[in-house]
């Protein structure tokens, strides 16, 4: 489908001249046959505005309580050829499928509906910083500018900033305070960005890539001023023409981090996205060597940091993380974007997920240890041991305590509380806080250094520990998945795999959705405990499921579009092409942010393994219906062949006996009309197998079985060969007249014809048949001997197969298509029996085969 | 003796030649009609002896034919169709066919066909009334006392069997689909009663058809039902 086209109506000020200029386009649109429609536009605009508004139709507005919402589903369902949408960076009520107005614009421009509209210059993101700069005012409402830049056009509504001053003054909006000054930087800002659209455009339409040699990295935290960092990187990131990468590393700390912040971080992550940057995670404790590691491997040109994180803490952090990052990679331009609130120290908050139980566990733990210390010393001290011996168990307690306790400040408090403990029980004066030796002072610092930089060591080590074990356990469900995938035959073990790794990861229920034909088929539920009944509208959540793939796009829960749901649902698809969608518990807990990124690769490696299953299967179709038409060509060419010899007979002798009738003797007569008669017959036989053979051929043989009696099914065949045969001895023995058997009359009654029939065309007249049913283990078995030539080993291979005629060729050869025995097989196996020929004694050959028994009870 | 009036249904020209030239070679009176409308006419205006009906008519559905000749008349119909498919042949039996034929079908074929309708129609002549003795051939039925001689020499049948026996010897020259039989025996048609009637079948067969020399009387038709045969 073809896209619609935006037109952004773009101006600095918020003055109602741009909704004007809007409005007067979309008129000139209608008068040449534009199907024009006013989506929504402000109740407060101006009187030349709603002037302008007369003779347009109107979208009848969405109400959510007392707020009038723009209605996209109405709009999509009216369709117009273009449709206007005031204030593009607007965003929407709780309940409307998307949080942002600019989110409801892509999905008309998709749908193919033209879209006029009008943007601010403060609602731009990237240049967010720099009106907030110049007005003071923060606007919530802002869009990214991918939208702004990818926008088919942009009208620039200017003027000269001392009429909109007059304007605004007029109109007494919060605008109005402006003044000449800010005004003019404003208009500066907006023409800018307006330029540095078209040169964009200029440039990409020159060569594909505009990226330069430039890599510009910017390092994505959790503090609340990391987004204008973020926006300064993708600003110069824009003005260089470089890659621009956004890098998370993810300490052993972060896992720790409150929810709050990881939010941030989310978000962050989600704005550094939309400015165009390629996230990377990494994961590390030394953070400058982690990023310095990256930069040299990605061959980054450019790193961008924030002030704040230069006050961030440590240990002996003499060198803040600027000046170990310089040192680590001297030869990088480092960019340090000064903060605003600098003073305002960020420090990452922990969660206070401890909770008052983890505390008291946590000092439980440590008195307890502390107390068990203090009376092995006192022990020791019994004993006439040294104060090494008594300090060194001291040491040994803070260490148990730094891997006991799961923070730091316990290993901090023990260590204190070691030495005073020390101090007050083992030094002299005992009992008292004072020490008389004036060593002592140097002991006790020396021993709570030793104590704390051994626990800090220790729960270093420990949460060091944690994350490699949580990385390898990561890189182990990625692993195992390839390997499942590798193994899995078909869809459904495809998606079982993907259920069973996404659990590993997630440890939430799962929903997936099978897209067949473009409908959604399931959901397939998998519970974290099992099988689970989906506890919550499961309408409302396939709706969801449904938008992600008609829109390849991610939705629900913690996204901007349907967030009312409870699951996020994640596209399963291969760039355009979508084969499913995976739903994820994640209404009150988000995804992490590095879960994401390894689920995004594992639903990624999923889809591609959708797709080469579908190749596949549509391969092996496309081989099928190719070997299908293959068989066709063969039996047309041979039927056409074969049809012709008993025609023309047929032809010839009627048209004889039309012409010269009279003159023919009685004798000639009758033998003409036998052969008129055996020509009929043998074309009949013909037709009848043809009939069957195409049925299978197109796998539609359906077998309408019935319990019938096998001397019945005996004695209709014979019904049907007996005329043949009257050259021959035919012979029927029924061992039982009782044998049931569960069959399609007609297709095994075919069977004996065709091959009582071949016993007569192939053998002598004057010989016998015999055709002999019975019981056979659990099986009936019928048998057809004859006392013909017998049949070679080599033949009796290929006998059952398709158009195989016999390599003795008899005088005429068009009295076999090489399908009687095929068929044969094909309907002896259909019903579950086996067919087979074998040497006769004294000579000649056997064919039998067998059919499912079939038991009754009696109904007197 | 062949002055038995028959209304041949075909629209086919080849066929019907073939039929029509047939019927007169063997001294039958014949009309024909060439589609379903003409058919009921011709059936009602000349109350034809037996019906020969192709199934395949251009105007409407041979069954349905059959469905609004029974509406008024008993004449015995025998279906002619090129449908290979034995549900078509027991749709119309049930509808009220009594015979059915297969194209290809041989003109031996289509005598002895006619001369086993034309005992039928002799048979519901001479039985119009209700008879108390059923006489075919050997066999002979004395329903009063529920017994069946063969030969004058009494035949030991379990209910079942003489139930069935009653029900084909009324309906002599008629094929009973095995549904209508089923129905009729035990008021059912499941399929595990088709087994059942199999079995029964073969045992009353065996039992009048027990010495070698001895006619048939009651035919197979396989994936259809059965039907008894009039014996001169």
């Amino acid at each position: 489908m073809k896209k619609g086209r935006l037109k952004i109506f773009f101006s600095y000020g918020e003055s109602s001249k741009k909704t004007v200029a809007m409005l007067k386009a979309a008129r000139s649109a209608k008068s040449q046959g534009e199907d024009v429609l006013v989506g929504c536009i402000p109740s407060n605009i101006s009187e030349e505005a709603s002037g302008l508004l007369d003779g347009l139709e109107r979208l009848s507005p969405m109400m959510m309580g007392e707020k009038e919402e723009f209605d996209l589903d109405l709009a999509l369902e009216r369709k117009p050829g273009l449709i206007l949408v005031d204030e593009l960076a607007h965003s929407n009520g709780p309940k409307s499928r998307h949080r942002k107005r600019y989110q409801d614009v892509g999905e008309l421009l998709k749908s193919g509906i033209d879209v006029y509209t009008t943007v601010n210059v403060g609602n731009i993101e990237s240049l967010h910083d720099t009106v907030t700069g110049i007005t003071g005012i923060t606007t919530w409402e802002r869009i990214p500018d991918s939208v702004f830049d990818q926008a088919d056009q942009v009208e620039l509504i200017d003027m000269e900033p001392q009429e909109l001053l007059e304007r605004l003054k007029e109109s007494d909006t919060a605008d109005s305070r402006f003044t000449m000054e800010q005004l003019t930087a404003l208009r500066e800002a907006a023409l800018r960005r307006c330029a540095d659209r078209v040169k964009r455009l200029a440039d990409r339409q020159r060569k594909n890539s505009f990226h330069t040699d430039e890599h510009i990295l910017v390092c994505l935290s959790s503090a609340p001023s990391n987004a204008k960092i973020i926006r300064t990187a993708s600003r110069m990131a824009r003005a260089f023409g470089s890659q621009f990468t956004a890098l998370f590393v993810e300490t052993p700390a972060f896992g720790a981090a409150s929810l709050e912040n990881k939010q941030r971080l989310r978000d962050n992550q989600a704005l550094a996205r939309q400015l165009g940057a390629h996230i990377e995670i990494v994961y590390g404790e030394d953070v400058p060597y982690q990023i310095a590691e990256f930069a040299r491997v990605f061959g980054i040109t450019k790193i961008v940091v924030g002030r704040s994180t230069i006050t961030r803490r440590h240990l002996f952090g003499k060198m803040t993380l600027t000046e170990q990052l310089i040192s680590y990679v001297p030869e990088l331009d480092i960019h340090i974007i000064p903060d605003g609130s600098a003073d305002m120290v960020y420090r990452p908050q922990k969660a206070g997920n401890h909770g008052r139980l983890a505390i008291l566990k946590n000092t439980a733990k440590s008195v307890g240890i502390l107390t068990g210390a203090t009376l092995l010393s006192l022990g020791f001290y019994r004993l006439g041991f040294t104060e090494a011996n008594i300090i060194m168990v001291y040491i040994l307690g803070v260490l148990l305590t730094s891997t006991a306790a799961s923070h730091q400040i316990y290993s901090l408090v023990s260590s204190i509380a070691s030495v005073f403990i020390f101090n007050f029980l083992f030094t002299h004066p005992r009992f008292s806080l004072s020490a008389y030796e004036t060593g002592y002072p140097v002991t006790f610092v020396v021993m709570f250094l030793t104590a704390y930089i051994t626990g800090t060591f220790a729960i270093r080590y420990k949460e060091q520990a944690g994350q490699s074990a949580k990385i390898a356990y990561r890189t182990k469900i990625l692993f195992e998945m390839a390997q499942l995938l590798s193994k899995a035959a078909d869809r459904q073990e495809i998606i079982n795999a993907l259920a069973r790794q996404l659990m590993k990861l997630l440890n939430r229920n799962i929903l997936i959705f099978e897209n067949v034909d473009g409908e959604l088929l399931g959901p397939h539920m998998f519970g974290t405990n099992g099988a689970f009944a989906f506890p919550y509208d499961l309408d409302g959540e396939l709706a969801t499921a449904k938008w992600v793939l008609k829109n390849n796009h991610a939705a629900g829960a913690t996204t901007d579009t349907l967030s009312h749901s409870k699951y996020i649902y994640l596209a399963l698809r291969v760039s355009e092409r979508v084969y499913g969608v995976v739903g994820i518990e994640a209404q009150n807990y988000p995804l992490d942010v590095s879960e994401h990124g390894i689920l995004l690769s594992i639903l990624g490696e999923c889809a591609l393994a959708l797709e080469n299953e579908k190749n596949l299967r549509e391969k092996e179709a496309a081989a099928v219906l190719a070997e299908g038409e293959q068989l066709r060509a063969n039996l047309l060419r041979t039927i056409s062949h074969d049809l012709r010899t008993p025609l023309t007979t047929i032809l010839g002798n009627a048209s004889s006996l039309m012409g010269n009738g009279e003159i023919f003797d009685q004798e000639t007569k009758r033998q003409i009309y036998s052969d008129i008669y055996d020509d009929a017959m043998w074309l009949i036989n013909l037709v009848e197998n043809l009939l069957y053979a195409t049925r299978i051929e197109e796998g539609r043989m359906t077998l309408h079985t019935s319990t019938e009696l096998l001397s019945d099914i005996v004695e209709e065949a014979i019904k049907h060969v007996s005329r043949k045969a009257k050259d021959h001895r035919l012979c029927v023995v029924c061992d039982d007249d009782l044998i049931l058997v569960k069959a399609d009359a007609k297709l095994v009654v075919q069977v004996i014809v065709n091959i009582v029939d071949n016993a007569i065309k192939y053998t002598m007249p004057g010989t016998s048949v015999e055709v002999r049913a019975r019981q056979s283990g659990d099986m009936a078995e019928i048998l057809i001997a004859d006392s013909g030539n017998g049949i070679s080993d080599q033949e009796k291979e290929q006998i059952f197969d398709k158009f195989y005629c016999g390599i003795h060729k008899i005088a005429d050869n068009r009295r076999s298509l090489g399908l009687g025995l095929y068929l044969c097989k094909a309907i002896v196996e259909a019903h579950g029996g086996t067919i087979y020929v074998r040497d006769n004694k004294p000579q000649g050959a056997i064919f039998g085969f067998t059919l499912p028994l079939e038991e009754v009870t009696l109904y007197e | 003796m062949n002055k038995l009036q028959i209304l041949v249904v075909e629209d086919d020209a080849p066929v019907r030649n073939l039929i029509t030239t047939t019927l007169k070679a063997h001294d039958y009176r014949f009309t024909a009609a060439v589609n379903g409308n003409s058919a009921i006419m011709e059936a009602a205006s000349r109350n034809p002896d037996i019906i020969l009906l192709d199934l395949g008519l251009p105007d409407m559905d041979g069954v349905e034919v059959i469905g609004r000749i029974r509406n008024w008349s008993n004449v015995p119909i025998i279906v002619i169709s090129a449908r290979s498919e034995d549900s078509d042949k027991i749709d119309a039996l049930d509808a009220g066919a009594d015979d059915y034929l297969t194209k290809p079908f041989s003109v031996d074929e289509l005598l002895a066909r006619l001369r086993v309708t034309q005992r039928r129609l002799a048979l519901m002549q001479g039985s119009s009334q209700q008879q108390a003795v059923f006489v075919n051939g050997r066999l002979r039925i004395d329903y009063a006392s529920g017994c069946v001689y063969l030969q004058e020499e009494e035949l030991h049948l379990t209910p079942i069997e003489y139930k069935l026996l009653c029900l084909l010897a009324q309906n002599t020259g008629k094929v009973l689909t095995h549904k209508f039989i089923t129905q009729s025996v035990w008021g059912s048609s499941w399929d595990n009663d088709v087994g059942s009637l199999r079995v029964f079948m073969a045992t009353l067969r065996k039992k009048l058809e027990k010495a070698p020399d001895s006619p048939q009387y009651i035919q197979t038709h396989i994936g259809i039902g059965y039907r008894m045969l009039k014996l001169e």
